[in-house]
């Protein structure tokens, strides 16, 4: 499995990043949304998840999943939000966008898990 | 702002800088986290994001070089003696960050959030702005000044050096 963690701060990326790993991705990470989709295009792999952050410099985590949906290829992507915004009406446009999940900082290492398992991307009951 | 809403957020404040010290630094164990009266003297950086929108104002977390570096030794699980100044800027914005973002779920909304800016409090400014509520939190024997701001002009973040 592939995932890639796109966010501005290189503390959280780390902290993503160490997650995934010991789930058995293979991380990639991305400063924001336009590195991202740059980093993506021209290595012509497609991860298997995104987690992704709201706030960053650049290309927001919002446009980066507007963008990457138009790009037929990265359809099957998964794409998690994982954002300081916990507003109702940001919420709802991330998910029309095309975002899967939704997680709030800050989270917890279960937290995250236990979406990865809903979305099928690891097995239940990992997290305990 | 009345000052029943500056009751409530005060409350709220006191609520999430607890959550986020305990899922985001502690990771739901280890140091001993409360809040107290210190008045916070001698912090020595400053993280904040600016709100704007619904609600205009910023979120500040203010603390001392120590401190900071024990926060980014948490947050990149480094020794604090190793971390470097961008490691102690990117990891205390961080912590302003996620502090803003669960402060401004409670306050009027759509708000929107700007990009955290850190540098040391003897040059950092807001003006315009009023204290609504503030929390210190003590972790690993450091204060953490949490302040939430309103007011300022808007439309950007307006935090200036002396």
């Amino acid at each position: 499995m592939l995932g890639i963690v796109i966010d501005d701060s290189r503390a959280m990326r780390k902290i993503l990043r160490g997650l995934l790993a010991d789930l058995g991705f293979e991380v990639l990470e991305a400063g924001n949304g336009r590195e991202a989709l740059d980093l993506l295009q021209s290595t012509g792999r497609v991860p298997d998840l995104a987690l992704v952050d709201w706030n960053m410099p650049v290309m927001t985590g919002l446009e980066f999943v507007i963008d990457v949906r138009k790009i037929a290829e990265m359809r099957q992507m998964t794409l998690m939000m994982v954002t300081t915004e916990s507003e109702h009406g940001q919420i709802v446009r991330a998910l029309a966008a095309g975002a899967h999940e939704y997680v709030i900082k800050p989270f917890t290492r279960d937290g995250i898990i236990d979406k990865l398992a809903l979305l099928g991307l690891v097995p239940v009951g990992v997290s305990s | 702002m009345t000052n029943d809403v500056s009751t409530a957020v005060e409350v709220d404040l006191d609520m999430i800088a607890e959550q986020v010290w305990s899922a985001f630094l502690n990771g739901g164990e280890e140091e001993t986290l409360f809040a107290d009266t210190d008045s916070g003297a001698g912090v020595e950086l400053a993280a904040s994001v600016a709100m704007v929108g619904a609600y205009e104002g910023h979120l500040v977390v203010s603390c001392s070089h120590k401190a900071s570096r024990d926060v980014a030794s948490v947050l990149f699980a480094m020794e604090p003696d190793e971390v470097t100044p961008d490691d102690v800027g990117d990891a205390l914005g961080e912590l302003a960050n996620v502090l803003g973002g669960n402060v401004k779920s409670v306050l009027p909304s759509p708000s929107q959030l700007s990009l955290p800016r850190v540098s040391a409090t003897a040059h950092e400014r807001w003006p315009g702005t009023v204290e609504v509520c503030r929390t210190v939190v003590r972790w690993r024997d450091e204060p953490y000044v949490v302040t939430l701001l309103s007011g300022g002009p808007g439309g950007s973040h307006n935090a200036q050096e002396a």
